[in-house]
């Protein structure tokens, strides 16, 4: 299942169930179930948590900031368990453009009060009763939290892909050299034995 | 006045936001980067307008009032620096593009262009944050930006000069913001109009320990000496436009902390001395490396810490003039710092390299890249009638009229030892590179480049240089008005009462 070399170690029984999206190729040594299942079973709660934190924010611990670095945290433990091709199966697009947009959803809720005279920043609010939520308050601040929770979100997507997914595939880039080199000399000393015996 | 003060922030990030969306299609990110900071120039031009006549004006984000909420203020200082600086920037940022057009570098302007936006909001925020710790942000946001870019297009001498630049900023700024803890921890606020009212309860000496801390977190930013030894291993081996902008804003930005934060939040008179004395080994100690590096780039790096030592040398007089200089000083510096690093990056366009040691005859290479570096290059060693002079004479001129004793009048020796050595430096580098006989290479190399498939790049980037020695120039002729407002603006900052006003006072703008 898993790529040559990372396995599990001979006759150990591999679970023959995927646990996540891709075909599983670990990042770091061979495939733990445990973790995969561990991180199956985590994800949703925390991508649920850190919507939390950020609705939650406005007048109590948590915010956009704080919700991205949770709902990031979700991911990195997908790269861990999955390696970098589980990681961009997961994500809805580049960690670059949810930058991009996060970054274009703040600056554009940060400024759009100037257009009314009002200053930077400044939010509106809107009270509603829903008929299951009761009475909610919607702050157009919240907008400006979802950029920094996108802008959060895909920074630390960028660290990881940067510094964690690039030297894992140059990592497996020079496996793939390595056992080409092996094979060489493998061929190279089957030859030389033959000449030998001639 | 809200949008005013929002413009410089919000619109480079817009930017950057969406040249990082476009990075497929590069001549869209260029339009969007220049419309951003072409923006930013007007808007800093309508804000000094606005406070020409030292009038303060304050924008609180959200609404929320003075102390508690984030207050962004522009003073005549600011909106003179906001202004120069994205001018500076503008022209830069094309003498990048004119780069990139013709193929002439190895940096991904796909990366560039959200990033030196980026950095643009970061010096902006600098500049007009009216609390600590949005100074702190716009410090980082800046820093984060700049250790990007440090690094475009690396070679083992770049992410090297990174290393040491990133981890000597990283140090001051965690001691940036554990002195800002301590202001907290004082006077309960980050406000800097409500500690400047709130610190003069504290014991004096708790003081002068916050007012040295402080000056030695910018101090490091500024490369003053003892604590510029990074400055030259790190600026000059970054790209052009890189080094050109850092060295004409970075270390600027500083020296405008140091001044916002000794004249606003620190009883001046305790710490005068120590300015003078670091003052004086500025001076000396920058231009005597200077004088001994066989880089042009080198040279202009340690002549930069050397002047930055003039900057600190007029804070330490403690006078309006003495202020009014360092406010000219700064504006000079950065266009000629800017347009010495530009003609730097041509002549690395035509010979290749910046080595002193190689490089002979540009005057018959190219004569416009001669006169290019002569005119800022006399500005920069303070002959008239460059704004050099100008600013140098407005500080001398302080230094003579102020009651300092005989540590101000060494100050003075000091500079004008320090001027000369600079015309040394100047002229070590004239006689070197720019006079002579080519060297047989080096026509080759220009006819070479001259005769590429595209030179409407080089074309534009000798432009943009030209435009910046204009700018130098048109300093110095509009000496009369900016003497003027930089007068206004020491007022202001040495009495600091219209600053507080302004902020905490009548709130909501």
């Amino acid at each position: 299942m898993g790529v040559r070399g990372t396995g599990p170690p001979e006759g150990w029984e591999a679970p023959k169930e995927r646990w996540l999206s891709t075909v599983v190729r670990p990042a770091f040594g061979p495939r733990s179930l445990l973790l995969e299942v561990a991180a199956r079973l985590l994800i949703p709660a925390i991508l649920m948590l850190s919507v939390f934190l950020l609705v939650s924010g406005h007048d109590r611990p948590g915010g956009g900031f704080a919700g991205g670095l949770v709902a990031s945290m979700a991911y990195v433990l997908r790269y861990i368990a999955g390696g970098r091709h589980e990681l961009a199966a997961g994500l809805p697009m580049r960690p670059n453009g949810l930058l991009a947009l996060g970054l274009l959803l703040a600056c554009a809720t940060a400024g759009l009060p100037l257009l009314f005279g009002k200053p930077v920043l400044d939010t509106a609010k809107l009270e509603l009763v829903l008929p299951v939520f009761g009475e909610v308050k919607l702050l157009s601040a919240l907008v400006f939290e979802v950029g920094v929770f996108l802008v959060v979100v895909g920074l630390v997507l960028s660290v990881v892909a940067a510094l964690g997914a690039r030297m894992e595939a140059e990592e497996a880039e020079a496996r793939q050299e390595q056992e080409i080199d092996q094979a060489r000399r493998e061929r190279r000393r089957l030859r030389a034995e033959k000449e030998g015996h001639e | 006045m809200n949008a005013l003060l929002a413009v410089p922030l919000v619109v480079p990030l817009l930017g950057a936001a969406i040249t990082l969306l476009m990075r497929r299609t590069p001549r869209s990110q260029q339009v969007t980067a220049t419309i951003s900071l072409a923006a930013v120039v007007v808007d800093a031009a309508l804000l000094l307008w606005h406070t020409w006549d030292g009038a303060v004006v304050v924008s609180q984000a959200g609404g929320w009032a003075a102390p508690l909420g984030i207050t962004l203020v522009a003073d005549p200082m600011a909106a003179l620096l906001v202004l120069v600086s994205s001018v500076v920037l503008l022209v830069v940022l094309l003498y990048a593009i004119g780069q990139d057009i013709g193929g002439l570098s190895r940096a991904m302007p796909q990366v560039f262009h959200p990033i030196y936006l980026v950095l643009t909001a970061g010096v902006c925020l600098s500049f007009i944050a009216g609390d600590l710790f949005n100074l702190f942000v716009g410090f980082e946001i800046m820093l984060t930006a700049s250790y990007a870019l440090i690094t475009q297009a690396p070679t083992r001498a770049r992410v090297r000069a990174s290393m040491i630049y990133t981890v000597v900023s990283l140090t001051s700024s965690i001691l940036f913001l554990t002195g800002i803890a301590l202001v907290y921890a004082l006077t309960g606020t980050v406000n800097m109009a409500d500690i400047a009212g709130k610190l003069g309860a504290a014991p004096p000496e708790l003081r002068m320990v916050l007012a040295l801390m402080f000056f030695v977190v910018f101090g490091i930013k500024a490369a003053i000496v003892p604590m510029h030894f990074w400055l030259p291993d790190s600026y000059p081996v970054a790209l052009t436009r890189i080094s050109a902008i850092f060295a004409a804003l970075l270390t600027k930005v500083a020296v405008y902390a140091i001044i916002r934060t000794q004249t606003l939040l620190f009883v001046r008179d305790d710490v005068t001395s120590v300015l003078l004395w670091v003052a004086i080994a500025t001076m000396i100690v920058g231009i005597l490396g200077a004088l001994v590096q066989d880089d042009v780039n080198r040279v202009m790096a340690f002549a930069l810490v050397s002047h930055i030592g003039f900057m600190i040398f007029g804070l330490g007089l403690n006078t309006v003039a003495g202020l009014a200089g360092v406010i000219i000083y700064l504006v000079h510096h950065i266009v000629v710092q800017a347009t010495l690093f530009l003609v730097n990056g041509l002549m690395r366009q035509y010979v290749g390299h910046t080595s002193l040691r190689a490089i002979r005859g540009l005057t018959t290479v190219s004569p416009a890249l001669a006169v290019f570096f002569f005119l800022p290059a006399l500005s920069l060693a303070g002959l008239p009638p460059m704004s050099g002079f100008i600013a140098k004479t407005a500080l001398f001129q302080a230094a003579v009229t102020a009651e300092g004793g005989w540590l101000v009048g060494l100050g003075l020796a000091v500079g004008v030892l320090t001027s000369l050595l600079t015309l040394i430096a100047i002229f070590r580098i004239w006689t070197r590179a720019y006079w002579g006989t080519p060297l047989p290479d080096m026509v080759e190399a220009r006819e070479r480049l001259r005769s590429g498939p595209n030179t409407s790049g080089l074309r534009i980037m000798t432009a943009m240089t030209g435009v910046m020695v204009a700018t130098g120039v048109a300093v110095a002729v509009a000496a009369g008005p900016l003497a003027q407002v930089s007068f206004t603006a020491a007022v202001d900052l040495l009495d600091g009462g219209a600053y507080v006003e302004a902020v905490l006072g009548r709130g909501s703008g």
